[in-house]
């Protein structure tokens, strides 16, 4: 199998079920192995609020690390932030901001998608 | 090959105005997605489906707009053959 880019949907709120870590485990999963697959990673929704700093990354702390040293930053799309009230000055710093129009841009570019 | 979005209500709630701004999207509404509304994304020219099964199950079958073409599994299947996924259920 050859390499593929992943894009990896966030929608549900953090905490109460495990879609939040699951998901990154599932990302990480996807980058290790011998065909080193490349990854998007992008929250929309009430996903954002994993984003909002102070939360708890414990269960994720080790998931988030790896995909920091891959160079994966974790987006956020401003329109869902905004419907939300909440801005960059509300998000913990390894975040990047991303509009609508450029999520659809990752979604064109991948060549699958994975939602959690 | 078009964008086929298949959506389920809680997560594909978020993708309804990603696809509004995909050119030719196809969106299939799976499940509970049955319920979104998604007249804006008729504005926007995306052909919309809906699962006959899912809707028939929740009464919808009379209640869905007219756009909205119903399909069951097996032409489901020929969607996603025909297409590239964009997953949001």
């Amino acid at each position: 199998m050859a390499q593929k880019h992943v894009l990896f949907t966030f929608s549900h709120d953090p905490y109460g079920s495990i879609w939040y870590t699951e998901g990154l485990r599932a990302v990480v999963g996807v980058t290790s192995g011998i065909d080193e697959h490349s990854v998007d990673v992008v929250y929309l929704g009430d996903g954002v609020n994993f984003l909002r700093k102070g939360v708890d990354r414990t269960d994720s702390t080790r998931y988030l690390g790896t995909l920091a040293k891959l160079g994966t930053r974790l987006k956020a799309e401003k329109e869902s932030l905004e419907a939300r009230g909440l801005s960059a000055a509300d998000l913990s710093d390894d975040v990047e901001i991303i509009l609508r129009s450029q999520v659809l841009g990752l979604i064109q570019k991948a060549d699958l998608t994975i939602d959690f | 090959m078009a964008n086929l979005y298949l959506l389920d209500k809680a997560i594909g709630q978020n993708a309804l105005p990603i696809a509004a701004e995909d050119k030719g999207a196809k969106v299939v509404l799976i499940q509970d997605g049955v319920y979104l509304n998604t007249e804006f994304l008729r504005k926007a020219g995306a052909e919309v489906y809906a699962v006959n099964q899912d809707a028939q199950k929740r009464g919808l079958t009379g209640g869905l707009p007219s756009y909205v073409k119903l399909i069951d599994y097996g032409q489901l299947v020929d969607l996603i053959v025909a297409n590239k996924v964009i997953n949001f259920c």
